[in-house]
């Protein structure tokens, strides 16, 4: 284990240990009132998940890395939603069961399909579409409206939207020289990106806002020829920024609790006060599983689930999950690098652009670096949606680690 | 009883963790390590299509054809791989006025083009896969 020589196996060797670690443990704590169902599905789903990654190495030539990373995370949430609310989690796992379909079907359609570069005003109709099920639909939780309730299944239509901003973004600067010739097609897609950013404020869900505008200029700065707009579009974002400060309450209390959230400890700073003191009453190594408070802090299986983990697995479980999801941007912006087609290179650095942002948000907002807005964590928070986007994120990542060159006709 | 599982399992979780990415970094390490800066420029060059890591011998990911090309296990060839399987001088790929032309020079196993194993000289298309022993390249020529 110790030597040099580490085979591809490794590191799929270690996460297998690691669940049936898991699962042993939740053996011991049941082992009066043993559930076995509960068992069945949670081997089941680590047999799955030892298959695919060695499935994926044989069907893919692609990276092998970044599933085994993106299971790596789902494993320590799961963990952790299950040790809060065993019925929670027991959902959580049958969410990663549709996941990981998901994630092998868009690896599919990707790599067979050959038009996705073409789909523009698709992209943005749908984007349309979604935002007004949303409104339509859309019911009230948490201070915002971005939840559609389908037959007591809640969807979140803002994270495919976040996946459509990125085909958008792709579909326009891959076919870049063509649309170049309309005057001003790259002030429209400010347009279209601003509406946006403006629609997801009145649903009120701004970490959403954040994240798309994040993968926006992200990508318009790699992109853009016309370098003047990149500094529209900063100014145009803290100009906005700043009226919505004034103009929006809800702004201004996430600004107030992050400053100085001591004096709100009551009402609207007890989110993150709680938080912190469950970050620091874990210590280096944590409380150990099942004997902390999760429970005090509020959302601790959602948008609070690092906390939550930093309580009973410790601050080097955190560290261990930043650096989890560093590797995985890494290996994402080294994706996009060594493909040569110029629409998977955008998806992939898109993707990239998205986990490395919402990883920044949510962890920064709960360690209180920065304002709090909330967002899930990708692959360890608990979210239907949430987790089926990130895995259909990691499928486009992993058809777009693949060389595409020679499958495009030579129409060029 | 679960309380002390609970206090040993904490340290062995963080441990594994930290093994698993370990491992991570140190794979990705020798992948890095081994890489051949990708081709640059319009010159046609063979792309390995194997995973590098489950070849027990040295090879690049990519090799770059400039008038001729020749690979085998003996030392004069362009490309040396110490395969077995694959013959002393095994095929040469000849430049022709923009076009390339492979030729197997007689070797024991074999070279297949998409599966069809060669008999005489045969032009190369974009694309092409060319396959010696159960090493796999694609021919780029853009």
């Amino acid at each position: 284990m110790f030597s040099n020589k580490i085979s591809s196996k490794t590191p799929r060797r270690f996460l297998f240990l690691f669940e049936i670690l898991a699962l042993l443990l939740l053996f011991i704590h049941q082992k009066d009132n043993f559930d076995k169902q509960t068992f069945i599905n949670g081997f089941a789903l680590i047999v799955i998940i030892y298959a695919s990654n060695y499935i994926l190495l044989k069907v893919s030539r692609g990276d092998n890395y970044i599933f085994l990373i993106a299971t790596m995370l789902v494993s320590i949430g799961a963990i952790m939603i299950y040790r809060m609310d065993a019925k929670t989690g027991t959902r959580q796992l049958m969410w990663l069961f549709l996941s990981i379909l998901i994630f092998y079907a868009t690896y599919f359609m990707l790599k067979y399909i050959k038009i996705w570069d073409k789909l523009l005003y698709v992209y943005i109709g749908g984007a349309y579409l979604l935002f007004g099920l949303t409104f339509a639909l859309g019911e009230r939780k948490f201070g915002a409206i971005n939840w559609i309730n389908i037959k007591g299944v809640s969807l979140q239509p803002a994270e495919i939207t976040k996946l459509l901003v990125i085909f958008i973004m792709a579909a326009y600067y891959s076919n870049y020289n063509k649309y170049k010739k309309t005057k001003y097609s790259s002030y429209l897609i400010l347009g279209i990106m601003y509406s946006f950013i403006a629609l997801l404020f009145l649903q009120r869900d701004l970490g959403m806002a954040v994240l798309m505008y994040g993968i926006y200029i992200g990508l318009q700065f790699i992109y853009e020829e016309d370098r003047k707009l990149i500094a529209y579009n900063i100014g145009l974002f803290i100009i906005s920024g700043i009226i919505g400060y004034f103009a929006f309450n809800h702004v201004r209390v996430r600004v107030e609790t992050w400053l100085n959230p001591w004096i709100y400890i009551n009402d609207k700073g007890y989110q993150i006060t709680q938080s912190l003191f469950a970050i620091a009453e874990g210590g280096f190594f944590g409380k150990g599983i099942g004997l902390g408070f999760p429970h005090f802090i509020p959302l601790a299986y959602n948008d609070f689930i690092f906390s939550a983990i930093c309580e009973e697995m410790g601050i080097f479980t955190g560290m261990g999950i930043i650096m989890l999801f560093m590797i995985l941007v890494y290996r994402g912006f080294k994706i996009g690098m060594s493909q040569w087609n110029m629409f998977f290179r955008i998806l992939a650095i898109g993707i990239s652009i998205l986990f490395a942002i919402q990883s920044i948000i949510i962890i920064g907002g709960v360690i209180k670096l920065i304002p709090l807005t909330g967002i899930t964590l990708p692959f360890v928070s608990y979210g239907g949606s949430s987790i089926v986007t990130s895995f259909m994120a990691l499928g486009i990542l992993q058809a777009a680690s693949e060389d595409m060159d020679w499958q495009v006709n030579d129409d060029e | 009883m679960f309380n002390i599982f609970s206090l040993i399992f904490k340290y062995i979780f963080i441990i594994i963790i930290y093994m698993f990415i370990f491992s991570i970094i140190r794979l990705i390490y020798l992948d890095i390590k081994g890489i051949n800066l990708t081709p640059t420029g319009d010159f046609a060059y063979l792309k390995l299509l194997n995973r590098k890591d489950t070849l027990p011998f040295k090879i690049d990911e990519y090799y770059s054809i400039k008038n001729v090309l020749s690979l085998g296990r003996s030392g004069g060839n362009d490309i040396i791989i110490k395969d077995p399987y694959i013959s002393k001088k095994h095929f040469k790929i000849v430049e022709d006025e923009k076009e390339f032309f492979i030729e197997d020079l007689g070797s024991a196993n074999g070279t297949f083009i998409n599966d069809e194993r060669i008999e005489d000289v045969v032009k190369l298309n974009n694309g092409d896969r060319i396959k010696i022993s159960n090493i796999e390249f694609i021919f780029v020529n853009r």
